[in-house]
């Protein structure tokens, strides 16, 4: 089959608007479209209702505004032909079968045979939604289950029937891979699929058990959240997140489809709780609360958690358990724990493991595929057979005996052996046959983590290290706590750059932790500031500007590939590097005013270098400063990598990778082939507005500050920004050099780090982890 | 013989020259204290305390205290002296006019404090700890309980203690035992046994008013378990005078090394009746409002006994006659030069002149820094004077109290063998300055409150009313035409503080016992450098002010070679401390238990 280059969705609801907008951010035109309702004078309301309602959802649906032009909206009587062109046909409508398969039928006479269809269907089997249809439908036909919301959840589940045809399925799972960013799961064609099949049974055994040994919902949060590496949601938070309503319902049809011995019914019941709060309107967040509320009080709001036995609402209690603080990362610890609290983790895990266990092989052909459909459609840390390798199968199993619980198969054939295990550098996991298999990663996908597991670093310290990623490119990876920037990873970065020249042919900078980087470790500066080490601070401020300046003019390609938030320091370290390989889902901003501060290692150069190369830009050098002056003033951070070029964080030419798991290997592609010829940039000279320019920017500040939207101190900090980004003392017609805007910056940096308004913001974002206004 | 002349010269620099006390007037409920005013009650208190106190000092540690049948006895003339000591108002000076207090300030309440720690400090634990009491009652007491017992309390009428300690805890109060149960009519019966409590029993006022630490019956275990209540010897009638006896006695009073005269009583409750002070199981909170205050005082302790015997030691080796100068000698005609002529005795006497007098500087600020945190108008100000005393105390009260026992250490060795018999008076102060190092939490235990409470709260927020003030002091004299030397070598010292408290932050973070086997030495390098900056002040002052000074010349010419000496023979201790710091634990944790 033909790649894909055009996408039809239809249904407009939540998940058709999603997955629609996750094409269009691919880039790729996509049509939406939905029923007429009843006596609508518009016939296309659901679908541009859909969009209008994308563009404002927060977090964003659309990774760019643009990116909402390339839907094409409209209704199923008047414009199926719009489906014609398409290459792939995407279903999410009502969750019935002879309402979708109505519509298989109609589309029968609109799309062009050979091209794909799936339903993005969650509970209805394969077999059900292809009977009586044509053989050619069959040969197109699929499941893509995506997770809500569809532009941030990674997991894409795909189930194909018999007679799919296997290019349809590949060339599917590839665009959803390549395109749109998902980690593709195949799934057998059995109820629930993977994901949903073994969280719905977590849930509920949460829930039930919560209700059976008398825990607080905030207790059992607690319990099943963090300590388990699962979202600190637990499991009443997160029933209050997707909908108490919707338990019944997912209930219901697995009831229905499950076969009869399946552990599932055991727990299924009805609690009256439940039923009672969604009759009274109690549906969670989308309703007027669920197990936990806000309460409002005049101006002020407290949060308030439901008594479980009584189903009153009173105040809510964080659970303090001293249990949970003992065990720590010791899961068995926990399960074991004395009393309620380890009686409740035990009952939960355990039973939860077991069933992930049950589930191979009628729902998946093995234990990568849980783990990751569990990683990336719930959000666990580590999936059901990583959690068992901790506690120990053999542990487990004696544990799942004693408490007279059931212990399937594949879990009792495994005891001795764990289900993941490293061999000659390799990642393995065990088959169904007993047998260990090498994990293998799709063509295309390079992990820093396997490079990991099989050599040495090049070098290395506390904070970071440097990795042989073949091909002659050396991968530069923070290591310190949330990535954030030290002394240590500036020196690695002084001595990376010196083994780069002599060893290597480019260089990248990447690491796959949650965020590229945070910025610069603000708990040491305010120590050190504390103490008045104001010689030390400068040194690293001035250090941290002479690495970046070695890394930019470094004989060699630098790629910088972030993903997640890179902010501050981060920022600035995307900043000096020769290109960009940004996975889609890039978080990017010099946010230091937030705390007081402005850009300190070369930010503010980088940042006027852009945007005076804009030719779109009124001649002059106010445009360009004003600009600078305007992001950096108020700590904007970009929604996506797209956005960020926007904000010129990121340059046009620099590439956006979709799927997190390629990132590394497009970095790498970029890097070599910039090796060819390359030429290091040549130090800009930079002609500011000076003094003038500075009053300007003051003024424009102050009446920020007249209208009650900014503080004295920030006025502070945008005259300090203001000094940086016009030259100080440089008068117009001077030509300002790029160390003499690194001096100006640090001397300003190093003005404001004195500042006691500045060290109470940063005490202020350490200790509550939000701004402070002061 | 002891004598004592309160330095009154040196106090009203310290108040009014270096910490400006001009502007206390500013802070709330001070509008009326002016320098002058300051000065007037600084010269009757001197009065009192040479007049008074001072001439009992000896005799009451000869006399001692005496238990007879469960009543305390103090020296003879103490029970007079204490009566003039009440009549003039000197139990109430920083008390809350509310309760019939003068309200003065805290820094000149510190300063009156000094005096009577110089001329009798066994005298001075009865007002003391009565303070205390009075401290603890006014900020967490129900408004009944103050109109109650603070009248009389504040007039002297009534006395007060602190009850802590149990046989089996003292640093660790979360194991004691002692029981409060409560009664339908609100009360509280307390039964229990308490050991070293200060001025527990005694015959200077006809009641004293307890302060108890006793677990409720629901109470949770250890520490966060234990409440505070107010106990009276005798419980007040209807018309407010003392009626019933209570449930508390005297069992037994100690046999100490000094204090001799002040009273340390084993107390037994039995259904004793009593009152919860602030709220159910938050005793320890209520009790560490005033540990500022009272951390302070046992510092100033160490401080009025080191003057004393400066005092001493000063005046024998201007009359001590015994060979001669080593470059010759000074008074031919007579038979020996005095000893004062000897560097070693100058080493020593200066020595004990630099440990005051920087003391008492330091401890005007942190004086001053209480009265803000309880009256500044601004909330910010108030924040920041909060976190300076609470960084400030537990290096005052370790600090002061082991200069205080070094200093009449010092004052003895001065005296030779005169020194050591008990004639002169000089083995008293050496014996009565030692308890300082121990009571109100131990030096050990004060360093540990610096480094692992005070060094990491909030990032090191609270290092911050220290470190910045000197680095800024540094900064703008560094290149100062003549104190640059002195300033850098200040410099030099305050580096190595910033290193050691670096050091401390990083390696402590991860392991405890780094900061644990770091604390006293970097307490002590703390207070090096505290005091070298008190030096430095007084020292750009003095010149400032010496070339207009007429008769007060000879006085800031003394200051500035006292400064002088500090700068070069003292604080370059601090490169020594701070290699010891920076060892680590190794070598003192490598030792196995049983090879000691």
């Amino acid at each position: 089959m033909p790649a894909i280059r055009k996408v039809g969705v239809i249904g407009a609801g939540t998940m058709g608007a999603g997955i629609a907008a996750q094409v269009a951010n691919a880039g790729v035109p996509v049509v939406l479209l939905d029923i007429v309702p009843e006596g609508a004078a518009n016939r296309s309301a659901l679908a541009e209702g859909a969009v209008a309602r994308l563009l404002k959802t927060e977090p964003a649906a659309f990774m760019h505004k643009r990116a909402a032009k390339l839907v094409e909206t409209g209704n199923i009587e008047d414009d199926l032909h719009k489906l014609s062109d398409c290459d792939w046909i995407v279903e999410a409508v009502l969750e019935k079968p002879e309402v979708k398969q109505a519509l298989y039928r109609k589309l029968e006479g609109v799309r062009r045979p050979g091209t794909a269809v799936s339903s993005n269907t969650s509970t209805i089997p394969l077999r059900m939604l292809t009977a009586g249809m044509s053989e050619a439908f069959r040969r197109d036909f699929l499941i893509t289950h995506f997770f809500n919301p569809p532009r941030y959840m990674r997991l894409l589940e795909i189930v194909a029937g018999p007679e799919t045809d296997p290019a349809i399925v590949d060339a599917v799972a590839r665009f959803a891979d390549l395109a749109m960013g998902k980690s593709v799961v195949r799934c057998a064609d059995s109820p629930g699929f993977i994901a949903n099949r073994l969280g719905i049974y977590w849930i509920q055994r949460a829930t039930v058990e919560a209700f059976d040994l008398g825990m607080t919902v905030e207790e059992a949060d607690a319990i099943i959240g963090r300590p388990m590496g699962f979202p600190k949601t637990g499991v009443f938070g997160l029933i209050d997140l997707v909908g108490l309503d919707i338990g019944p319902q997912v209930n219901a049809s697995m009831r229905r489809a499950l076969p009869k011995d399946d552990a599932f019914h055991a727990i299924d019941r009805e609690i009256p709780l439940i039923a009672r709060l969604i009759a009274e309107g109690y549906t969670g967040r989308k309703g007027k609360g669920g197990f936990y509320r806000m309460k409002k009080h005049g101006p002020h709001r407290s949060k308030e958690a439901i008594d479980l036995a009584t189903g009153e609402y009173r105040p809510e209690h964080k659970a303090d358990l001293p249990e949970v603080k003992a065990a720590g990362r010791d899961l068995r610890a926990l399960l074991t724990a004395p009393g309620r609290v380890g009686a409740y983790a035990f009952r939960v895990l355990a039973s939860t493991l077991a069933y992930a266990a049950s589930l191979l092989p009628q729902a998946a052909d093995s234990v990568v595929a849980v783990d990751e459909a569990m990683r990336l459609g719930y959000n666990w840390k580590e999936g059901p057979f990583e959690l068992i390798d901790r506690l120990g199968t053999a542990w487990l199993v004696e544990r799942l005996h004693a408490a007279g619980m059931t212990v399937p198969k594949f879990l009792e054939e495994s005891v001795g052996k764990t289900f993941y295990r490293v061999e000659s550098g390799r990642l393995q996991y065990l088959g169904l046959d007993g047998a260990y298999h090498d994990v293998v990663r799709p063509v295309g996908v390079l992990l820093l983590e396997d490079i990991k597991r099989a050599g040495k670093p090049v070098l290395k310290n506390a904070s970071a290290a440097l990795w042989d990623i073949g091909d002659g490119v050396a991968c530069f990876e923070f290591t310190s706590k949330s990535n954030s920037l030290d002394d240590q990873i500036i020196g690695l970065l002084v001595e990376t750059i010196a083994t780069v020249k002599q060893r290597f042919k480019a260089l990248v900078i990447y690491n796959e932790g949650e965020n590229f980087s945070l910025g610069a470790n603000i708990g040491l500066a305010l120590f050190a500031a504390n103490i008045a080490a104001w010689s030390e601070i400068e040194k690293s401020v001035a250090a941290g500007q002479q690495a970046l300046k070695a890394m930019k003019y470094a004989p060699f390609p630098v790629v910088a590939a972030p993903s997640g938030m890179a902010l501050g320091g981060g920022c600035e370290i995307v900043l000096h590097a020769d290109a960009v390989q940004a996975h889609a889902e890039s978080y990017i901003g010099l946010v230091e005013c937030g705390v007081g501060l402005i850009p300190g290692w070369g930010g503010n150069g980088e940042m006027l270098a852009r945007w005076r190369a804009d030719k779109k830009l009124p001649r002059g050098p106010v445009p360009a400063a004003a600009k600078v002056f305007e992001t950096v003033s108020t700590a904007t951070v970009s929604k996506s990598a797209h956005e960020a070029m926007d904000y010129k964080f990121l340059r046009e030419t620099d590439g956006v990778t979709m799927n997190r798991t390629r990132l590394l290997a497009d970095a790498k592609a970029r890097a070599l082939r910039m090796v060819e010829g390359y030429v290091p940039p040549t130090p800009p000279e930079y002609v500011l507005p000076g003094i003038a320019g500075r009053v300007g920017f003051n003024g424009a500040a102050r009446g920020f500050f007249r209208r009650g939207l900014a503080t004295a101190h920030d006025l502070t900090v945008a005259d300090a920004l203001a000094e940086v980004v016009t030259g100080g003392p440089a008068d117009i017609i001077d030509v300002v050099s790029e160390q003499q805007l690194l001096d100006l910056e640090r001397a300003a940096f190093m003005r404001l780090v004195r500042t006691a308004p500045t060290l109470a913001r940063i005490e202020h974002t350490l200790e509550t982890g939000k701004p402070l206004r002061n | 013989m002891q004598t004592y002349k309160a330095p009154l010269r040196d106090m009203r620099f310290v108040l009014h020259e270096l910490h400006d006390s001009a502007s206390l007037s500013a802070l709330n409920g001070l509008e009326e204290v002016s320098p002058e005013l300051i000065d007037s009650i600084l010269e009757e208190a001197a009065k009192v305390c040479e007049e008074v106190l001072a001439p009992l000092n000896a005799s009451g540690d000869e006399e001692g205290c005496r238990l007879e049948n469960g009543v305390v006895r103090t020296p003879k003339g103490f029970a007079e002296a204490y009566r003039a000591f009440r009549d003039g108002g000197w139990t109430a000076i920083a008390c809350d006019p509310r309760y019939g207090g003068q309200g003065l300030p805290h820094s000149v309440n510190k300063a009156v404090e000094e005096m009577i720690c110089s001329s009798n400090l066994a005298f001075g634990t009865y007002p003391g700890l009565a303070f205390g009491a009075y401290q603890a009652i006014a900020s967490h007491g129900s408004e009944d309980l103050k109109q109650r017992f603070l009248p009389k309390m504040v007039d002297g009428t009534w006395a007060g203690t602190m009850c802590l300690t149990e046989a089996h805890c003292g640093t660790d109060l979360g194991l004691l035992r002692t029981r409060a149960v409560p009664q339908e009519d609100g009360s509280y019966r307390i039964t229990g046994s308490k050991i070293f409590i200060t001025g527990g029993e005694h015959d200077l006022t006809e009641n004293i008013i307890h302060l108890v630490l006793a677990r409720l019956p629901d109470a949770p275990a250890g520490i966060k378990g234990i409440s505070l209540f107010l106990v009276p010897k005798f419980l007040p009638a209807a018309d407010g005078r003392p009626g019933e006896r209570n449930g508390v006695v005297c069992t037994a009073i100690e046999h100490k090394m000094g204090i001799k005269a002040s009273a340390t009583c084993q107390l037994s409750f039995e259904n004793a009746t009593g009152w919860l002070v602030g709220q159910k199981h938050k005793g320890m909170a209520a009790m560490f409002t005033m540990m500022n205050s009272e951390r302070l005082s046992v510092g100033v302790q160490g401080l009025g006994l080191a003057e004393a015997s400066y005092q001493g030691a000063v005046a024998y080796a201007r009359e001590r006659l015994q060979g001669r100068s080593l470059a010759g000698a000074k008074h031919p005609d007579k038979p020996a030069d005095p000893i004062i002529v000897h560097p070693d005795v100058r080493r020593m006497l200066l020595t004990m002149r630099a440990y005051a007098e920087g003391c008492r500087a330091l401890a005007g600020w942190v004086a001053r820094s209480l009265d803000e945190m309880e009256r500044a108008g601004d909330q910010d100000a108030r924040q920041r004077a909060a976190d300076f005393t609470a960084l400030m105390t537990p290096v005052v009260k370790a600090l002061f109290s082991d200069l205080g026992f070094e200093a009449t250490n010092l004052g003895m060795q001065v005296f030779g063998g005169h020194g050591y018999i008990r004639d002169h008076g000089m083995e008293q102060y050496a014996r009565d300055a030692r308890i300082a190092m121990i009571y109100e939490g131990t030096n050990g235990v004060q360093a540990l409150d610096l480094v692992g409470r005070k060094l990491p709260q909030h990032s090191g927020r609270l290092l911050r009313g220290f470190f910045h003030p000197v680095s800024d002091f540094i900064e703008a004299n560094a290149q100062h035409p003549q104190f640059g030397a002195m300033v850098q070598g200040l410099g030099k010292a305050f580096g190595a503080l910033q290193l050691a408290t670096a050091h401390i932050a990083s390696k402590g973070l991860g392991d405890a016992e780094e900061a644990g086997a770091a604390a006293s030495e970097y307490l002590r390098l703390f207070g090096l450098v505290a005091l070298g900056f008190m030096w430095a002040r007084m020292a750009v002052l003095a010149a400032e002010k010496l070339p207009a000074a007429n008769s007060d010349a000879g006085f800031y010419a003394a200051k500035l070679t006292t400064a002088r000496f500090y700068m070069e023979r003292v604080l370059p201790q601090a490169g020594g401390l701070y290699a010891a710091i920076k060892s680590g634990k190794a070598a003192m944790m490598a030792l196995d238990d049983a090879a000691f």
